[in-house]
């Protein structure tokens, strides 16, 4: 068997319409997953009763369990709940009628909140006492406290985890296949099922992905030089 | 003015403020000095709620809280009316010196843009920093840190002042620019509690000195009473303690 360099340009070129399916999966199981991580992160930080149980046990499941476990659970689970609701509720919507990208969504948010509410418990906790204290003093609410003093700075503290995560989801929505959704790891496949050229087509995918998350690593060197506009840290 | 009655606040099973009343007028200056662990800065902390007190009453001005169970309400109305100044600055990391003086102004105060700017830059200029009004706080020395700290309470314009040992964290030959601006703004007028270590200073710009020790007051009076004719025996103690002398006379 030869490698087939022609095959790859063409298979890459073909593989740039699942792109959009990939960056959709990705940022919106990170957005999801971000809101998911900072209440979860909020409950455990601030000791809030019953909330904060229920946090430290979702963190735990979720992070102790596969990716690719959420997806399967979620897809053989949701439909069963979607349903029986329904019937409950007389409404005539059945499960049939959710697409399937809805479930990656929906799983994939799952996953990454566990992992996100690390994140921003990471960058939190990287916060010292003292500047809510100040915000305090200043006379600010601890929404406005929170909101202008502490989640910019826990943002900037959290970027290096934050940008870890976004790679790591962009590569796990390669997973999306098992929910017979064509993102860029299924039109691979798809794209060689005429001819046999997988391992081409693979290249190809693995190129893009690559690039992708070439992306993802020049915005987040962006942002880290605004940040160190007025933090200074690290031993360099 | 300001009018504390029989605050009480314990670590777990340690009391570190034993039931303490302190009342200070309008302009006064008062400096609380006292040895370390005596309570004077959980005091000071209590008068903003940064600590909660056991048990007690605050009153600043017309804002008067029950300890115990205060409404988070109350709390706010209460931190309104003070500033702090604190040991290790806590200026705002992400924010130039001029936003850090604004923030309180803009947000809190609901001050508009334009004015909350002229105010701080005017501000910022008076305790000399007019050229570091874009500086981050990672950009400038101790002084001129807890200069900008300084500032931020003073945009406030709130009834009371409180420094928490404003000049402990610096280095020596940073506090005499600290000092100074602390001795300008009290001869406007402004309310003022200061706990410090520097006895010098606690002389020469308060109105009156209470003394602290094991969470309680022991003594208080005018600063020519206090340093030259002090009362009590621990007082005497420490500032025995705290004079050049004993330090050489080992």
């Amino acid at each position: 068997m030869k490698l087939d360099p022609a095959f790859i340009a063409e298979a890459f070129v073909k593989l740039l319409a699942a792109i959009p399916t990939t960056l959709e999966i990705t940022f919106v199981s990170i957005g999801c997953g971000l809101i998911l991580g900072i209440v979860t992160a909020l409950a455990r930080i601030y000791r809030v009763p019953v909330l904060r149980e229920l946090s430290s046990a979702y963190v735990t499941f979720i992070r102790g369990t596969p990716m690719l476990t959420h997806l399967l659970i979620v897809m053989f689970g949701l439909p069963i709940a979607i349903d029986a609701l329904s019937e409950a509720l007389g409404i005539s919507f059945r499960s049939v009628q959710v697409p399937m990208i809805g479930f990656a969504y929906v799983a994939f948010s799952i996953t990454a909140g566990a992992y996100m509410s690390e994140v921003v418990r990471s960058g939190l906790l990287a916060v010292s006492r003292g500047q809510i204290e100040a915000a305090y003093a200043v006379g600010m609410t601890t929404w406005q406290a929170l909101r202008r003093i502490v989640f910019p700075q826990a943002f900037a503290a959290a970027l290096p985890n934050l940008s870890n995560s976004t790679i790591g989801m962009l590569h796990g929505s390669t997973l999306a296949f098992t929910a017979s959704v064509v993102e860029i790891n299924a039109k691979a496949q798809i794209v060689a099922s005429t001819n046999w050229k997988f391992f081409e087509s693979y290249i190809a995918a693995a190129l893009i992905f690559w690039g992708l998350t070439i992306v993802i690593e020049r915005l987040t060197a962006l942002l880290e030089k605004r940040v160190a506009r007025y933090d200074k840290g690290g031993v360099a | 003015m300001i009018d504390l009655k029989q605050i009480r606040k314990s670590f777990g099973r340690h009391e570190v403020l034993k039931g303490i009343d302190l009342t200070v007028e309008k302009g006064e200056v008062v400096a609380i000095l006292g040895p370390s662990g005596s309570g004077k800065t959980t005091l000071l902390r209590c008068i903003n709620y940064l600590e909660r007190p056991g048990s007690g009453q605050i009153r600043i001005g017309d804002c008067e809280v029950e300890c115990g169970q205060p409404s988070k309400k109350d709390i706010h109305r209460l931190r309104g009316r003070s500033a702090m100044v604190f040991q290790q600055y806590h200026l705002f990391r992400h924010k130039t010196a001029l936003q850090n003086v604004m923030e309180g102004l803009v947000i809190v105060r609901k001050t508009p843009k334009e004015e909350a700017r002229r105010i701080s830059a005017e501000l910022l200029e008076k305790v000399g920093l007019g050229a570091k009004l874009d500086a981050y706080p990672s950009q400038l020395s101790g002084g001129q840190q807890q200069r900008v700290g300084i500032a931020r309470a003073l945009a406030l314009n709130p009834d009371v002042i409180l420094f928490d040992e404003p000049t402990s964290a610096l280095d020596p030959e940073l506090v005499g620019e600290v000092l100074a601006v602390i001795r300008k703004i009290a001869r406007e007028g402004i309310t003022m509690i200061i706990v410090t270590h520097e006895m010098a200073f606690a002389q020469d710009v308060a109105s009156r000195i209470v003394f602290m020790d094991d969470g309680a007051v022991v003594e208080e009076g005018t600063a020519a009473e206090f340093f030259r004719s002090p009362r009590e025996e621990r007082t005497r103690q420490f500032l025995k303690r705290m004079t050049p002398e004993g330090v050489y006379n080992i």
